[in-house]
């Protein structure tokens, strides 16, 4: 049972670090229904400008400061040359748009930065958290633990930001309806690199934090492939989703790697590891035969 | 594009038209989304043969009774009578193999298609070949296709459309394209056509071009027709009987000249003050 | 000769419903067959029937599939290459446990068992659309590959799941230099080509594209949106299934589950973008550009790189690869979002009326 909470624990935390990456998706998703595939090219790109700046001898700070800069400017990039001029395209070719984009930053980025796999130290060691171990017997890693609060005060800034500020609202009006928030005066254009600014912060801060776990490099990208089933399960357009998805896919794959496996190998003989690469997915597809618009997302009405 | 036909004919035109019996019956029909309701306790019927039109001010619930008439929508309670059946679920496809066939409100064509394959497409619930044969070219499939692009053509003929068979429908302005959507709904051969606004929009020409249609339709082959419209004197004109909602409510049902003096239709188009 | 249609006129319905209505268009193509099945096998060199024309076909074929699914139905699949890898070990477990069985049978049943399972994976298209379809199919990229993986009955027992094609061997002729393969392979695609184009020309085509352009309409016009959108499915993975049975057979001759991977999924979806969603000819089109250009670049970007005396490494030249298949498709998405069978379609059109401009 010890093991059980365990597993589950770990799974919770690292759930966590998919929510993140989910989360650029939401952002940009609600505020112009582009689903970007290029948020895991985003988070390499974002890792490897801050261990690229390191190298070149700036400290951890400036590198990312200076990383905040090349991701707002990749944002404003990306919507004046690629999305602005697919205003009016069906929302599946904007989606193949960024498979795109995600193919250009991915041969772009390690051609600037470099390619060889790098360590990135924030300072926060990765081992487990001596009195829970003592007490409890238990292995939660002070890393996670950290991860997770990141996250936490990341989703509250963020929710606070939409609710409270100017752009935030506006952000919320030009979700809502493209049209009307242009007829009120709402400069949709430059909502949109906002957005893309905002989705390049939450990569960066994903990309520190899968960069100082895992190392920076490529397999970074296939951050997003872990997200996107996190997305099914918490609708395309939920902050809340998001973190809950990430917590419930977390935590059922780390499970379901240490419970199935030993199942199946009786059954037909064999090693039957690396469930975790599938097993989101067909979880989300599962739960999506059962309620299509996900945990949190709106139910749509087609009108005719 | 330089195209000689064979042999058109249309069908025999259908004896003058007369007015039948109820072929459908709409009882107690309440509709409602989440806690939003659309139609409330609505009850009418439709004769076979008529010009029956549904009008009413915007957000009445005119084209929520279309789409549960053609199955689109499930309403929560009532009863639906089609030629002396009730049905209770009921797909959208099955209303179509029943001989109902619709236009939108919203022009609903494919856009990527021609305007022949359009109104080919609207054949389809007639088509017995299988996707084997089709893949061969084979059997049934060469000659179904023969076949029904020759009543595809009367379709085209019939609308006057001839010039634009293999103009994709994206590239035609509004006016014909709602023309082909009409064309796409007659090549089903409907008993009962059920027009969502064929009318908005239009310049008087377009308008009268459509009315001659409609009213065509109507006595040539004796399709039962329901009509959504918000041009009055169009509505008054052709229609047989009229019922008109507001709010989801049925508030008057009648021949035009009942409606046009019925106080609370008065008052839901003129506003409470009159 | 110019390309007219002026003075062809058509006295039946049968005429004008034919494979290639235009005469020029008809000639094209038997031009283009006859170069392609005489002319071809006598002139290409081995490496140019191993290494380009086998792969474009097999590639044109899966792109083919592809788009009958993503073109024509409107259902976005990015699992394409795993549908490949159902029919490629299907192939092989039927010629390995199916005593005598003739190898384009087992080509057939390949593609059938692709074909259901392309059903099964389909089925989610009854309740959702769009992204979360394509996310859906991504389901089917990892888990098909994970199960030729791990279970080892698939791949005969063999390490990791790697498979050897048997000998492909019909009416006891061996088929083994490269233009022999060439021509099995060239016959099938031909083949299934005019099938498709017979399929999308004819009521199963339109019930496909009526679907993807309205869903809603098409069902009120009497399409039963499920039969028909698990028959896009089921022949979309035909398709890919073939292919990825003559991928292995012909082509590779031994193939692991890895090989079939979501890069390579991207690279048919980026075929279909470049060549024309919902178009047959574009399905080659796209096959031939995505392949040709990684070796232009081979040998193109060395070339420049010492023109200016730059340094230079393999590992760079994957990298402006990847980057100039991503700025294509966005290039492509946002100018051209019908892809060169457009661009050809324009040029056509503007041929027929030369040197009139209007």
């Amino acid at each position: 049972m010890q093991f059980f909470f365990e597993v589950l624990i770990g799974g919770l935390l690292s759930g966590i670090m998919y929510s993140l990456v989910a989360l650029g998706f939401v952002l940009i998703y609600k505020a112009s229904g582009v689903f970007n595939f290029a948020q895991g090219a985003m988070v390499y790109l974002a890792a490897l400008s801050v261990v690229g700046c390191m190298e070149k001898g700036a400290p951890l700070w400036l590198a990312l400061i200076l990383a905040f800069a090349v991701m707002t400017l990749f944002g404003i990039a990306t919507e004046k040359f690629v999305l602005r001029k697919l205003v009016n395209q069906p929302p599946i070719a904007l989606f193949m748009a960024t498979i795109g984009l995600a193919f250009f930053v991915e041969g772009l980025a390690p051609m600037v930065f470099g390619s060889d796999p790098r360590a990135l130290d924030l300072g926060i060691v990765d081992e487990p958290i001596e009195s829970i171990l003592e007490s409890a017997g238990m292995v939660i890693s002070k890393f996670d633990l950290v991860a997770a609060g990141v996250a936490a005060v990341l989703v509250t800034s963020l929710a606070l930001f939409f609710q409270y500020t100017r752009i935030g609202r506006a952000l919320r009006a030009v979700a809502d309806d493209h049209q009307a928030a242009l007829s009120i005066g709402i400069p949709l254009q430059h909502i949109w690199a906002i957005v893309w600014g905002v989705a390049g912060f939450v990569a960066l801060v994903a990309g520190m934090l899968w960069g100082a776990r895992n190392g920076v490099q490529f397999a970074l990208t296939f951050t997003a492939l872990k997200a996107l089933p996190v997305l099914i399960l918490g609708g395309f357009t939920s902050v809340p989703g998001a973190i809950v998805g990430g917590l419930i896919i977390g935590a059922s794959e780390k499970l379901a790697e240490i419970y199935i496996p030993p199942v199946m190998q009786s059954l037909f003989g064999g090693n039957f590891g690396g469930i975790e690469g599938w097993f989101p997915y067909v979880l989300a597809l599962l739960f999506l035969l059962v309620r299509p618009e996900g945990l949190f997302g709106e139910r749509h009405i087609d009108r005719v | 594009m330089n195209m000689k036909l064979e042999t058109l004919v249309i069908d025999p035109p259908a004896p003058t038209r007369k007015i039948g019996g109820v072929i459908l019956d709409l009882q107690n029909i309440s509709l409602r989304f989440g806690g939003v309701k659309a139609l409330t306790d609505i009850s009418f019927d439709i004769r076979e043969h008529e010009i029956r039109a549904i009008i009413g001010p915007n957000g009445a619930g005119k084209s929520s009774m279309l789409n549960v008439i053609n199955g689109v929508y499930h309403p929560q309670e009532g009863r639906i009578v089609f030629r002396g059946q009730e049905r209770r679920q009921m797909e959208p496809h099955m209303a179509a193999t029943q001989g109902i066939a619709r236009t939108f409100q919203n022009i609903a064509l494919f856009k990527g298609m021609t305007v022949l394959d359009n109104i080919m497409t609207g054949r389809i619930t007639k088509m017995k070949s299988t996707f084997v044969e089709h893949a061969l070219w084979f059997g049934r499939a060469r000659q179904e296709e023969l076949a029904h692009r020759r009543k595809a053509e009367e379709v085209i003929d019939f609308l006057e459309i001839q010039h634009i068979r293999k103009t994709p429908v994206g590239r035609l302005p509004y006016g014909l394209q709602k023309r082909v959507e009409l064309g796409r709904a007659l090549a089903a051969e409907p008993s009962m056509l059920l027009l969502d606004e064929p009318m908005a929009g239009m310049n008087v020409e377009e308008k009268q071009d459509m009315c001659r249609f409609i009213l065509d339709v109507n006595d040539q082959f004796g399709t039962t027709i329901v009509l959504i419209e918000h041009d009055m004197g169009v509505v008054m004109d052709i229609s047989d009987r009229v019922v008109v909602l507001d709010y989801g409510k049925k508030i008057g049902d009648g021949v035009p000249d009942e409606v046009k003096n019925n106080e609370e239709v008065i008052k839901a188009y003129l506003g409470a003050g009159h | 000769m110019l390309y007219r249609e002026a003075g062809q006129f058509k006295t039946s319905y049968a005429a004008d419903q034919q494979l290639f209505p235009i005469r020029q268009d008809r000639i094209g193509v038997l031009l283009l067959l006859a170069a392609a099945f005489l002319a071809v096998p006598g002139m290409a060199s081995e490496y140019w029937f191993s290494a380009i024309l086998i792969p474009f076909l097999i590639f044109a074929l899966a792109a083919l599939g592809l788009n009958i699914l993503t073109g024509y139905a409107g259902q976005l699949s990015l699992g394409s290459a795993a549908f490949m890898a159902v029919g490629a070990y299907a192939a092989y477990n039927f010629q390995l446990r199916v005593e005598g069985i003739p190898i384009l049978v087992s080509f057939a049943l390949a593609g059938l068992t692709a074909a259901g399972v392309g059903v099964l994976f389909g089925l989610p298209s009854l309740r959702i659309k769009g992204f979360y379809l394509a996310v859906a199919t991504l389901a089917a990229q990892f888990f098909i590959v994970w199960c030729l993986t791990k279970f080892p009955w698939l791949s005969n027992n063999s390490s990791s799941g790697v498979i050897s094609a048997q000998k492909v061997e019909i009416l006891g002729h061996i088929f083994e230099s490269p233009r022999e393969k060439y021509l099995l392979v060239l016959t099938v695609v031909v083949l299934m080509a005019l099938a498709a184009r017979n399929l999308v020309r004819t009521s199963t085509g339109r019930a496909w594209m009526a679907v993807r352009d309205m869903d809603v309409a098409a069902s009120v016009i009497g399409i039963r949106l499920m039969p028909t959108k698990l028959l896009a499915f089921a022949v979309s993975s035909f398709y890919c299934g073939v292919a990825g049975a003559l991928y292995a057979f012909c082509y590779l001759g031994s193939v692991e589950p890895d090989g079939f991977s979501l890069e390579m999924s991207f690279k048919i979806l980026f075929m279909i973008i470049i060549g024309g969603v919902g178009s047959i000819l574009g399905s080659f089109l796209g096959a031939a550009f995505i392949l040709l250009l990684p070796i232009f670049l081979d040998v193109g970007l060395p070339w420049l790189a010492e023109l200016f005396h730059l340094p230079f490494s393999t590992a760079t030249v994957s990298h402006i690869q990847t980057l100039v298949f991503g700025a294509l498709i966005m290039f492509f998405l946002i100018v051209e979002p019908h892809g060169l069978a457009r661009l050809w379609q324009i040029a056509k059109e503007k041929l027929r009326l030369w040197p009139f401009p209007h």
